[in-house]
């Protein structure tokens, strides 16, 4: 019932759970900024309770890619080029705006006539901030970092990513049950967690 | 509603330069526009920067230097146009997200024109066109999947189908064989001429954005896909080009390019969904019409003849944007197996197509072919959008 309206009853698995190969941490990261951008509009195309399973898989999503970039994007591209730390600053100042926006519409409820405007002013700063990575982050991160370390850096986010299905959970398309998989703090640790065992093993 | 451009007066020249804070303007939102206004946006685009390129081909041709410089003001105010026309689009969108609206502008664009082309060789000509832009649509949305993990339906919603045309690795002819008969000047419906100019401008718009984007990608496959596809492009500028009466003096062909702008800005301000973008059309037709004008006196001046003489009483019927799809699957069930011979057309691989395959594919599958095979690999299936039903052609049905 949180299904998209989808014309040609095609869904496009999300990053890690297609057969790519998952080798180059920035084919892997654009392919999440797509499945953001997907589960954007299945919000906004959906009503009642789909919409708020729906709105509920996004922040989760949202917060673990941010997660994962923080953990093991930024650090590296920091350290990777020439003009790496002012580029990285840029994009978290981005992330901080986009967190502030998130955490006032995950206090509201998605049926509130403001709930929608919200969004969509979200969705054009997340767009804006994931172009923003692809063209001055993540270009020069595939032109310094050698493909060991694409590869490596890759895991890490597979892992994070790991922690966010963008499918409905089964039985679990009420608010209720969404709570119950805790909050987004909560989630955040555990994808850190979950990124730094990856990047040890 | 009947309009006479030749009728009407618009902006003076001299009124129409528009300041930083006039040409900045505001980009679509690529999540929410109507497709079919960025389809618009496409053509238009393509149209201004034929115009422009044209008219400096003009100027280089021209030894009398109050002309060159007549034709250097009217240019300078086109290049604002275009500057004002593609700004529209967005700089959150992906190159192949543009460029997969560029394929949806091909479709839908040249469906439409070969459905109202009253010439019969024309026709013909459109309508083989259509299949091979349909085909890249289908390509370039298997890329997009795999690259960005988004649907073509995102993007052209559900007034396009995609699916396959006739296959791209097809499309590779010799060039002589893409070299069609001209219409006749003297004989032509007025119209013919509007269509032939629209199309070619789209499709030579078409191939620059290919021959400068297709590099930017990292993706190996996505830079060999543009190359390819980028080539086909060429061929199809050949193709439309050859179709214009290469007798049309140079006067009369700026006439021509004046008043299809006027023909299609007029079109666009009847159908447009979103004001802003109705508002830019509304303004440029009344700058075009001074430009159209301007050329008028041209000709009167060089050719001594009249332009009403090879113009339309009156403006054609609107060029629309809309859903052709009736009209595609009945061309991919009786063209797809169509190639052309000479400035016709025939259905057997002839032997200069043959070498020309030969020689181009080198024994491997042409990068069209690879971007499917690697899709497949990945999602284990292909990206179709088949709203009306399956492939009407029993051999393109997904197995």
């Amino acid at each position: 019932m949180s299904e998209s309206k989808s014309e040609s009853g095609i869904r496009t698995p999300q990053a890690g759970d297609d057969r790519a190969p998952d080798d180059d941490v920035v084919g892997l990261l654009m392919r999440q900024h797509g499945d953001i951008r997907n589960l954007f509009d299945e919000v906004e195309r959906s009503t009642g309770d789909a919409r708020r399973d729906a709105f509920h898989r996004l922040v989760r999503l949202l917060a673990v890619h941010e997660t994962a970039e923080e953990e093991v994007v930024h650090p590296v591209a920091r350290r990777a080029f020439p003009g790496g730390e002012e580029i990285v600053a840029d994009r978290l100042a981005e992330e901080h705006g986009a967190k502030e926006a998130l955490s006032v519409l995950d206090g509201m409820d998605t049926d509130d006539p403001r709930f929608l405007p919200l969004l969509l002013d979200l969705r054009g700063d997340v767009q804006r901030h994931a172009r923003a990575e692809e063209r001055y982050e993540f270009t020069h991160l595939r032109r310094s970092a050698d493909p060991a370390r694409l590869s490596a850096m890759a895991k890490g986010v597979k892992a994070a990513e790991a922690m966010a299905p963008t499918r409905p959970h089964p039985g679990a398309e009420s608010a209720a049950a969404n709570v119950a998989l805790g909050p987004v703090a909560a989630l955040v640790d555990r994808t850190k967690d979950a990124v730094r065992k990856a990047m040890k093993g | 509603m009947t309009f006479n451009p030749l009728e009407q007066r618009g902006i003076p020249l001299d009124r129409q330069l528009r300041n930083w804070r006039e040409l900045d303007v505001e980009p679509l939102d690529p999540d929410h526009c109507d497709p079919y206004t960025r389809c618009r946006v496409i053509t238009m685009n393509g149209i201004e920067v034929e115009a422009i390129l044209f008219s400096h081909h003009l100027s280089r041709n021209t030894v009398d230097p109050d002309v060159k410089r007549q034709l250097a003001r009217t240019r300078y105010i086109e290049a604002q146009q275009q500057k004002v026309v593609n700004w529209l689009l967005p700089g959150t969108s992906s190159v192949l997200e543009t460029t997969i609206a560029y394929e949806q502008v091909a479709v839908d664009l040249t469906a439409w024109v070969a459905r109202m082309e009253p010439d019969p060789y024309l026709k013909q000509a459109y309508q083989f066109g259509v299949l091979e832009d349909f085909d890249h649509l289908y390509r370039y949305a298997n890329l997009y999947e795999m690259i960005e993990h988004r649907k073509a339906e995102s993007i052209v919603d559900d007034l396009t189908e995609v699916m396959p045309g006739r296959p791209t690795k097809y499309h590779h002819r010799d060039p002589v064989d893409n070299v069609r008969d001209p219409y006749d000047k003297a004989r032509v419906d007025p119209l013919s001429r509007l269509h032939a100019l629209t199309i070619m401008s789209a499709e030579q718009q078409t191939m620059n954005f290919y021959m400068n984007t297709g590099p930017t990608y990292m993706e190996p496959i996505a830079r060999q896909l543009y190359q390819e596809i980028g080539l086909i492009e060429e061929e199809h500028v050949t193709h439309y080009e050859s179709l214009v009466d290469p007798g049309e003096t140079w006067w009369e062909q700026l006439v021509n390019h004046e008043y299809n702008e006027c023909y299609l800005y007029h079109s666009f301000m009847e159908q447009e969904s979103d004001p802003k973008v109705k508002a830019i059309w509304e303004l440029h037709l009344n700058m075009e019409l001074e430009h159209l004008h301007t050329a008028c006196d041209l000709m009167r001046t060089f050719d001594g003849r009249d332009p009403q003489e090879i113009l339309a009483p009156q403006l054609p019927n609107v060029l629309t944007f809309e859903p052709n799809k009736a009209y595609l699957r009945e061309l991919l069930d009786t063209q797809i197996d169509l190639t052309t011979l000479g400035a016709g057309y025939v259905r057997e691989a002839h032997e200069r197509f043959e070498q020309m395959q030969a020689g181009i594919h080198g024994g491997e599958e042409p990068p069209s072919e690879r971007v499917m095979a690697q899709h497949q690999e990945m999602f284990g299936r292909e990206y179709r959008l088949e709203t009306e039903g399956e492939h009407p052609d029993s051999r393109l049905r997904e197995k």
